[in-house]
C-alpha cells in the first residue's frame, strides 16, 4: 500500500518535470503584437532619448533576455525599402533629424504598407532591437530599430 | 566672383564624388551557425548595417545583437542572456576594417572579387584585430558583398563552464553574411 503510493508519487513528479520540459521546448515565441505597449513615442524623442543618454535609454528599453520593450512609434514616413527576408521596412523620420525608428514589418503585417507613401503620418507598433546612434568612428548613422511591426490606429 | 563659382563648383565635383564613393546597406543578412554533435543550432539576423568606401576601401559594419532570431524561444533567451553574449550591455556588435587589396578590386567592372579585409571586430565588449576574405560582386553597377569566417567564443569572453551549454554549443562558431549595397543618396 505504501509502496503504490511512493510509486505514484514518483510518477507524479515525472510527468511534471517532462511537461515542464516539453513546455521550455516548444515555447512559443513572444508575439509582440499582442504584448501590451510599454509607452507612445514621438519617434523624434526616441531618437533623442539615445542620443543624449545611451545608457539609460538602453537600460530602460532593451530587457537583458532579448525580450524588449515592445513600443507605439509615431512619425512621418521617410523611406519605405524591402529586406532579404521580403518585409517591407519603413523609416520613420523627420526631415531635419539625422536618424530615425526602422521599423520593420513582418510577412503577415507587409500588406498594411500598400497603400502609404512617404510623408504619411502613421502609428506602428513593434520591439526596440537596438537604439540610435551616430558612430563617429564608423562614420555611422544607426537608426533605432523596431521589428515585428504593425500598423496601430 | 569668377573664383567664388570655381569654388563652388569644385565643392559641388567633391561632394557628389564623395557620395558616389560611399555605399551603404541597413538590411544586410548575418547568420551564425553552430553545430555539435548534441545538435545544430542557427539564428539569422536581418538588420545589419554596412557601409563600404570605394575610394579608401573603408568597411565597416554594426549589428543590432538582438536582432538574431532562433527556432526556439528559450534558446533565444539564453543567447541574449548575462550568461551568453549580455545584449542588453552589449547591444551591438561592431567592424571597422580595411580592404588591403583594394587596388585589385575594380568597382567600375561587373565581376567577383576577392578583398583581403583587416580590421577590428567588437562583440560582447570585447575587441580583436581580424583578418577575412570578403567577395565583392559587381554587377550592373550594384556592389554585393558575402563573408563566411568562424570565430572562438572565448575569444570574445564567452565561456561556457559544464553543462548542457558547453555539450551543445560549438566553440567555435561559424558566420556569414550577405550585403546588398546601394549608393548613398544624401
Amino acid at each position: 500500500m505504501k509502496k503504490a503510493k511512493i510509486f505514484k508519487i514518483i510518477v507524479l513528479l515525472a510527468v511534471i518535470v517532462i511537461g515542464y520540459m516539453v513546455y521550455l521546448w516548444f515555447m512559443p515565441h513572444r508575439n509582440v503584437q499582442s504584448t501590451k505597449a510599454f509607452a507612445t513615442i514621438e519617434a523624434t524623442n526616441l531618437v533623442n532619448e539615445f542620443l543624449i543618454d545611451n545608457d539609460k535609454a538602453n537600460s530602460l528599453y532593451l530587457d537583458s533576455e532579448g525580450e524588449s520593450k515592445v513600443l507605439i512609434v509615431s512619425g512621418i514616413i521617410a523611406n519605405i525599402s524591402i529586406d532579404q527576408l521580403g518585409q517591407q521596412v519603413v523609416l520613420l523620420k523627420n526631415p531635419s533629424d539625422k536618424m530615425g525608428v526602422s521599423c520593420t514589418f513582418i510577412i503577415e503585417t507587409n500588406e498594411q504598407i500598400e497603400n502609404l507613401k512617404i510623408g504619411d503620418a502613421v502609428n506602428i507598433k513593434g520591439v526596440i532591437r537596438s537604439g540610435a546612434e551616430y558612430d563617429e568612428d564608423l562614420d555611422l548613422a544607426e537608426n533605432v530599430i523596431l521589428e515585428k511591426c504593425a500598423i496601430v490606429v | 566672383m569668377k573664383n567664388l563659382f570655381l569654388t563652388l563648383f569644385m565643392a559641388a565635383i567633391s561632394i557628389s564624388a564623395f557620395s558616389q564613393d560611399k555605399q551603404s546597406t541597413t538590411s544586410g543578412h548575418i547568420k551564425f551557425f553552430s553545430s555539435t554533435p548534441a545538435e545544430d543550432i542557427e539564428a539569422n539576423n536581418y538588420k545589419i548595417i554596412s557601409n563600404i568606401n570605394q575610394a579608401t576601401g573603408v568597411i565597416v559594419f554594426s549589428v543590432p545583437m538582438q536582432s538574431f532570431e532562433f527556432e526556439k524561444a528559450l534558446m533565444q533567451k539564453h543567447y541574449n542572456s548575462k550568461k551568453f553574449l549580455n545584449t542588453k550591455t552589449f547591444p551591438k556588435s561592431k567592424f571597422k576594417g580595411t580592404i588591403i587589396n583594394l587596388a585589385a578590386i575594380d568597382f567600375s567592372n561587373d565581376g567577383v572579387y576577392e578583398a583581403n579585409v583587416k580590421g577590428a571586430l567588437t562583440i560582447h565588449g570585447v575587441t580583436k584585430e581580424i583578418s577575412e576574405k570578403f567577395t565583392i560582386t559587381i554587377k550592373d553597377g550594384k556592389v554585393t558583398g558575402t563573408t563566411e569566417f568562424d570565430i572562438l567564443l572565448s575569444d570574445y569572453g564567452v565561456i561556457f563552464k559544464g553543462g548542457k551549454p558547453s555539450t551543445n554549443i560549438s566553440k567555435t562558431i561559424k558566420v556569414s553574411a550577405n550585403l546588398n549595397y546601394s549608393k548613398v543618396s544624401a
